[in-house]
């Protein structure tokens, strides 16, 4: 076990680097000249060539590539080319964001997928399961932004019960500001994108859930607990539910770094200040080290979250031998 | 003979499908004594497995018992409700399953399983219940010290009898096996058989095997019971069958049996079991049948042939006349298209 989460972290290692690689030269692929934005063409070529001299961006590619490392190394994403302030710091306190408005709703989505679609295998056949699936397939399918505008139009605009967007009511953030989680403002704020991405992440747990229990049911070992004479209370949820949860787990990280991802969709619909909005921000304003810090999060997001889900794997299932 | 401790009387049970419903099991009644070893016998689909579930309770959705009791101990289990059987089940009543390899949870340890099962029907405390665990792997004969392994760490017949540990956890009364030595090579199913009959004697369980293979039956039942189209077609004491079958079934199994030594060769039925939906008129062996006549289309009579032995057909008083032909092979040759009349979608003839 040991060596393998060695070995584990030795491919993860390379991965990362791989990723960090490619990006850095994916950038500076992009067409046009990306520190136009910061060193004016209006300056006269002295001021230019001291202004890119003070970048580093006189030297040769493949030394601003090692210089880029070194600093990423010390955990240095650069200086924002909009606000010259540290990258990471930016990163930081959108990621919180992101991350408060992520993981309970993902979290809930697979706490009610797991149980909602073990439930709707267990009373396979009712009408109420037939219209379940049918809806979970269709929220599915329906694009997250277009969920978010409806529910926006429904519950703040018609109903009024939430406001439209932002973290807290804008205007209003307290000193200082990580004080806003404590708040009910925030708590009110948060409440509908959360419905949403949890409607929206539901579906797939789910469905997943509901799949691989109709097949967990008919398997022998579910009718021997019956047979054991166990309450069928248990059977489902001791037996049953317990072995299905086995692919649905292993699912679970690796979708988490790709819904950090997917963020930028929800936040863009809800003004929520997250690393997703932060990317759209970066892109539209062409600041390209806020954009490759927060690619590289997202990349490395994904990659812990697989590294996790074999790990994960390995607990739940003990058939599963590392060597 | 001592009042029976599993009696099935009369049970009818039907899988309802998109086509109708099959008649898995029709009219069967069947008694076993304390401590009789009982074995059914037929091909596959002959409704043998599905009055195993029947009588554990464990049937699929789509099955429903439509006539009949099953009693335990005298009480009918099936008037009784799900809760008074849930708790009959394993602690009266256990069952050695299927197959060692799926019978058992895969990411659960053994111990886990089989304190389930005991803590399901007795409040004993946690060492008491471990004690008990090593007992039983003692007394099938595996290691006490592997009761926290996962089952993928034994080998197939070391699964078969942590299976038997399993069942024999609460010391049930009555013992139910279903093929239970199908997945194993012949010496392992030797050993395992060689061990169940200790247990028995020493414990004093009634048994009743499931099986498709005769020889096993000859070998560790007193009773058989044979089974054809979901319904017995012959039962009485194994020696009594073995040496005059009455139902030319029996007689049709009994030449399939593979024989070392003698220069006989295998006899196979030719044919398939009949459609439970829609099962042909009277017998449902007459389609394959070599002796049937025109009477067979309708129901015949359960006849009383000695004491314990009965048979289901209307030309069991003639069979000491039949059976001489029974034994030639060109008696059971017949036209396919003939045999399989009933159907056509079929190409079985070994």
């Amino acid at each position: 076990m040991g060596s393998y989460i060695l070995r584990r972290l030795f491919h993860m290692a390379i991965t990362l680097f791989a990723m960090i690689t490619l990006m850095f030269f994916l950038f500076r692929l992009l067409p046009g000249d990306p520190t136009a934005t910061v060193i004016s063409p209006a300056l006269d070529a002295d001021a230019r060539a001291a202004m890119q001299a003070r970048f580093g961006l006189d030297r040769p590619l493949i030394e601003q590539y090692f210089v880029y490392l070194g600093n990423l190394a010390r955990l240095d994403f650069g200086l924002s080319f909009r606000t010259s302030r540290p990258v990471w710091e930016l990163i930081e306190l959108r990621l919180v964001n992101t991350l408060l408005l992520i993981l309970p709703s993902m979290i809930a989505a697979y706490v009610i997928g797991a149980f909602g679609g073990a439930l709707m295998a267990w009373y396979r056949g009712g009408r109420a399961e037939g219209s379940l699936v049918l809806a979970a397939t269709a929220l599915q399918s329906a694009p997250v932004f277009w969920l978010g505008m409806l529910a926006i139009l429904v519950f703040s605009i018609w109903l009024n019960w939430f406001p439209t967007g932002h973290i807290v009511t804008p205007g209003r953030f307290p000193d200082p500001t990580w004080r806003m989680y404590l708040t009910l403002d925030f708590l009110h704020h948060l409440a509908l994108p959360f419905f949403v991405n949890t409607l929206y992440n539901l579906c797939f747990p789910l469905l997943l859930m509901r799949s691989t229990m109709l097949s967990t049911i008919g398997e022998d070992y579910v009718e021997l607990a019956r047979m054991k004479g166990l309450r069928e209370r248990q059977v489902l949820y001791g037996h049953a539910m317990r072995n299905s949860l086995l692919p649905l787990a292993t699912t679970l990280p690796m979708i988490l770094g790709w819904s950090v991802a997917g963020s930028v969709v929800i936040e863009t619909v809800f003004s929520w200040p997250g690393l997703g909005l932060l990317m759209i921000e970066g892109i539209t304003r062409s600041d390209y080290p806020v954009v490759q810090g927060a690619f590289l999060l997202i990349a490395v997001l994904t990659i812990v979250g697989t590294f996790v889900a074999d790990l994960l794997y390995g607990l739940l299932d003990p058939r599963i031998v590392y060597r | 003979m001592s009042a029976p401790i599993l009696e099935i009387d009369g049970l009818d049970l039907g899988y309802a499908t998109r086509t109708g419903t099959a008649a898995a099991l029709r009219d069967v009644s069947l008694s076993v004594a304390p401590g009789e070893s009982v074995g059914i016998v037929g091909e596959s689909g002959c409704g043998k497995s599905t009055l195993l579930k029947a009588v554990m309770g464990v049937m699929p959705p789509n099955a429903a018992i439509e006539r009949g009791a099953i009693r335990f101990r005298g009480t009918d289990l099936v008037a009784a409700g799900p809760d008074a059987w849930r708790r009959v089940r394993w602690s009266g009543i256990a069952m050695i399953a299927q197959s060692a390899l799926n019978a058992l949870n895969p990411v659960k340890r053994v111990s886990a399983q089989i304190s389930e099962a005991i803590r399901a029907h007795a409040d004993w405390p946690r060492d008491k219940i471990r004690a008990r665990i090593q007992e039983l792997f003692q007394m099938v004969g595996v290691d006490p010290a592997r009761i926290d392994d996962f089952p993928h760490q034994f080998s197939g017949g070391m699964r078969q009898r942590v299976l038997i540990a399993m069942a024999l956890a609460l010391r049930p009364p009555v013992l139910l096996a279903d093929e239970p030595t199908t997945a194993l090579d012949v010496i392992v199913q030797d050993q395992i058989f060689r061990s169940l009959r200790q247990l028995q004697t020493e414990l004093g369980f009634a048994k009743l095997l499931v099986t498709h293979d005769l020889g096993l039956v000859i070998e560790n039942c007193e009773r058989i019971v044979v089974m054809y189209g979901g319904m017995i077609v012959e039962a009485g004491p194994t020696a009594q069958v073995i040496a005059a079958p009455a139902h030319p079934y029996t007689l049709g199994l009994y030449n399939a049996l593979p024989r070392l030594g003698a220069a006989v060769e295998p006899i196979s039925i030719p044919g398939r079991p009949p459609d439970l939906i829609a099962p042909p008129p009277g017998c449902r062996f007459a389609p394959r049948c070599p002796f049937a006549q025109d009477r067979c289309r309708t129901d015949p009579p359960m006849r009383v042939l000695g004491p314990g032995h009965h048979a289901r057909c209307h030309r069991s008083d003639e069979m000491d006349a039949l059976r001489p032909a029974a034994l030639r092979p060109e008696t059971w040759e017949r036209d396919d298209a003939l045999a399989n009349e009933s159907n056509p979608d079929t190409n079985e003839r070994t």
